[in-house]
């Protein structure tokens, strides 16, 4: 056993750290990493594919990727580096869903050739943005039951239907879209997923759902015979849900992403309650009640952190990630919503102030006179609320834990046609 | 960065944990909390000749030459198997800061002994107060001539009842910082004016009332530096704390096993109880709490065998564990149902022994305040 970290890592945590200091704007207050406030601001969009087009330069997108398709065949452990610092100083530009877990493995795992040849040097260009086509208005928890119906006709694919909560997708250039092939067949068997160029394809129309948080980060995405070339299918017709497992199983990195980015906002709490002080003129950082309650959640926060080491370890010696990256999830969930409460208790009456999206450095000094910390924590305590529910709910996350530890499977009702 | 036990670790790991299974039934483990003793001497005289009391020792001195992590591995087995005894009293809070801060004839005299399972150590520190703070420390020693004179009350101290030799934490001046005057003698547990008195604790475990009546122990009998002892009562603190850690992890993992198993052999409504999606729920809380620890334990553990300043993980994990063991326990009950707090059932030791393992060496608000120091609050 050893925690020690190789010279070699220091370097390249260093690199990127020195890179980050130079190519971010002045006084980067930090997005969150779920892609939320570079969807729903314009001027931050444009900060994320500035840095996109930096990071390409640097030869720092697809870095694990074979060189045929324009990757630079670095190994796995510089990427994971890049993924937590760029998430610690809260950072955009590193797609998730084209790099992390995103598309690019997708294509990698089970593209055509000529797929991958044309869409691979793309994202690593950094000439795109992704999205992902899975959730629809029937199929949430229980995704296997995707309606939106693609038809087979002559050279085209033809998709009807709807999909909803799609964060990005109005920004986005690409989407792997999950559909139904054969409505015949039982309702696992009858997926297939259908590579949508967004912006250039007719007949697909967007409505933007506006979260609580106030953030226009969510779309209903409408597909009104719109014609996919059936060269754009990725694997099997009718094998989708093979990839909707592989997919899921790449969401290696979500959990410690929100781990570390909740290591920002536990690390802005301490600050701000040195510097506050209450009204017998003493810090809140003296506050015994405080300083317990940080505490409780900067320990939350440090064991779940542990557990992602040992899920990089797993993916770096090449074991098995899906279970303890599901514990992850769980953890970076419930981790970051205590630390939102945690938080607002902190504000007290404050904690109710603050522009949308709770840009802790840029308040205007009219509208936002009376707001602390911009607003992060309200922001924050309204956000978090998606952390136990996106890429999976915590309660489906526990089924699978369940399953997992052996417990005996649910007796099932007859599966429908 | 290697998160995997060497093949010397899983090997003390499989061997710990087969000999435990053999050795310490539960009824055996039922029958030390009503012993006076606590332990079984014939099993204490086997450990040492396994290596394990010396485990952590310098070799010239009769031990293994292991370090702090491979004692943890061992702990966790001690913890799944609740192992009554002074291990832990002998080992972390008598053998390691002789060994640390002892001159050569305090660890001659001392360490070979106790590898061999022939002496018996624990440390004397809180007192009726129950803090571990120093200015907790109130029992007096006075200088005389060679001696100093001991008076005082100390209580909740682990196996006096049986210990040879007691680490006595004693105020030996006034000073303005009450980390200051403080000072550790070697007292003998059958020296004049030494009483012990056997306290009905809730895991059963041997914790003591030891009165101090103008005890007299010589100069020589000083570990460490006169006035400068609170230092040594800090380490140890943290060695304490981290090596209950690993016997609280050992604990849980067990309850979380045995909880799996009952919920797949259990029927009710015509089906194993383990396949209702909120007892499924409860399980992977259970599991997530203790795989998560796991890691944390064996960093710190891992830091403090390398020598790197961990005062802030280590608080980490017992302040976390102090909760999850609890949280686990709690769980398991629920899952169990009424057989699960009948004493026909093993899951009650473990319920009683987690709250034990809470209070001891720092509770969950004793170590989030560690964590709030070092947060730099």
């Amino acid at each position: 056993m050893d925690f020690r970290i190789t010279p070699e890592e220091e370097a390249f945590r260093k690199e990127v750290k020195e890179f980050l200091d130079k190519e971010l704007p002045k006084d980067w207050p930090g997005v969150d990493p779920d892609l939320y406030h570079e969807d729903a601001f314009d001027n931050i969009h444009e900060v994320s594919l500035a840095m996109q087009k930096k990071l390409a330069a640097k030869e720092w997108l697809g870095l694990t990727w074979p060189k045929k398709y324009g990757g630079h065949e670095q190994p796995l452990w510089k990427q994971i580096i890049l993924e937590e610092e760029m998430t610690y100083r809260g950072s955009p530009g590193l797609d998730p869903y084209q790099f992390v877990g995103g598309m690019g493995d997708l294509l990698l795992d089970f593209g055509t050739e000529a797929q991958r040849m044309k869409y691979l040097p793309m994202m690593v260009r950094g000439e795109i943005k992704g999205a992902t086509g899975m959730s629809e208005p029937n199929a949430g928890s229980d995704l296997a039951n995707i309606q939106l119906k693609a038809e087979l006709q002559g050279d085209y694919f033809i998709l009807n239907g709807q999909k909803t909560w799609q964060s990005a997708a109005h920004k986005a250039d690409l989407e792997p879209v999950y559909v139904r092939t054969d409505p015949n067949l039982l309702k696992h068997r009858g997926i297939s997923i259908i590579l949508v160029e967004l912006k250039k394809t007719p007949g697909i129309t967007m409505r933007p759902l506006e979260m609580m948080s106030g953030l226009k980060a969510f779309n209903e995405v409408f597909y009104d015979n719109v014609k996919v070339p059936k060269e754009n299918l990725l694997g099997e017709i009718n094998g989708g849900w093979k990839i909707v497992m592989a997919a899921l199983s790449h969401e290696r990195a979500y959990g410690v992403m929100l781990l570390i980015n909740i290591r920002r906002d536990i690390d802005l709490l301490v600050e701000y309650c040195k510097e506050t002080k209450d009204v017998d003129g003493v810090p809140l950082s003296k506050n015994k009640m405080i300083r317990n309650r940080l505490a409780d959640v900067a320990i939350q926060q440090e064991i779940a952190r542990n557990v992602g080491y040992k899920l990089n370890h797993l993916a770096l010696t090449g074991g098995n990630v899906v279970s303890t990256a599901n514990t992850v999830k769980i953890l970076g969930g419930v981790t970051t919503q205590r630390v939102a409460q945690v938080g607002m208790q902190i504000m007290g009456m404050y904690g109710q102030l603050g522009p949308v999206g709770g840009n802790w450095r840029q308040t205007d000094p009219v509208k936002d006179k009376w707001t602390r910390l911009g607003g992060r924590m309200k922001h924050l305590y309204l956000s978090t609320v998606c952390n136990t529910i996106a890429a999976g709910t915590t309660e489906v996350a526990r089924n699978a834990a369940a399953g997992a530890l052996g417990c005996p499977r649910e007796p099932k009702p007859a599966p429908k046609k | 960065m290697d998160l995997a036990l060497s093949e010397e670790q899983e090997m003390l790991w499989k061997s710990a944990r087969d000999f435990l299974a053999s050795k310490v039934p539960k009824t055996l483990v039922r029958q030390m909390e009503e012993d006076e003793k606590g332990y079984v001497p014939e099993l204490w005289k086997e450990m040492a000749d396994l290596g394990w009391i010396g485990l952590p020792f310098p070799e010239q001195l009769g031990g293994g030459g292991f370090k702090f992590l491979d004692l943890v591995i061992l702990l966790e087995e001690m913890g799944r198997a609740c192992l009554p005894g002074p291990f832990l009293s002998t080992v972390v809070l008598g053998g390691m800061p002789v060994v640390e801060f002892g001159t050569e004839e305090q660890k001659k005299a001392i360490i070979p002994k106790l590898c061999k399972g022939e002496l018996i150590m624990t440390m004397a520190l809180t007192e009726p107060s129950a803090r571990y703070e120093a200015k907790a420390v109130q029992v007096e020693a006075k200088a005389e001539g060679d001696h100093y004179i001991i008076n005082g009350t100390k209580l909740f101290v682990n196996d006096a009842n049986v210990a040879d030799k007691i680490i006595v934490v004693a105020r030996t001046a006034k000073k303005q910082h009450p980390e200051e005057g403080i000072t550790l003698f070697l007292v003998d547990r059958k020296a004049p004016g030494v009483k012990i008195h056997l306290l009905k604790t809730i895991a059963g475990d041997k914790q003591c009332e030891v009165t101090f009546e103008k005890v007299k122990v010589a100069k020589a009998d000083i570990l460490g530096k006169a006035d400068h002892g609170w230092a040594i009562v800090k380490k140890v603190m943290e060695w304490a704390a981290l090596a209950k850690s690993a016997e609280m992890q050992g604990g849980a993992q067990q309850v979380l096993e045995m909880t799996i198993q009952y919920g797949k052999d259990r029927v009710q409504f015509d089906r194993p109880i383990g396949s209702f999606q909120i007892l499924q729920h409860y399980m992977a809380d259970m599991s997530i709490d203790v795989d998560s620890a796991r890691v944390s334990l064996h960093k710190a553990a891992w830091m403090l065998s390398e020598g790197i300043p961990c005062r802030k993980e280590v608080a980490v994990i017992k302040g976390w564990l102090d909760e999850a063991y609890r949280r686990v326990t709690a769980q398991s009950h629920q899952i169990h149902g009424a057989i699960g707090f009948t004493k026909d059932h093993d899951l009650e030791l473990y319920f009683r022994r987690a709250k034990a393992a809470e209070l001891y060496f720092g509770d969950a608000d004793f170590q989030r305040e560690i964590v709030a120091q070092e947060l730099g609050m």
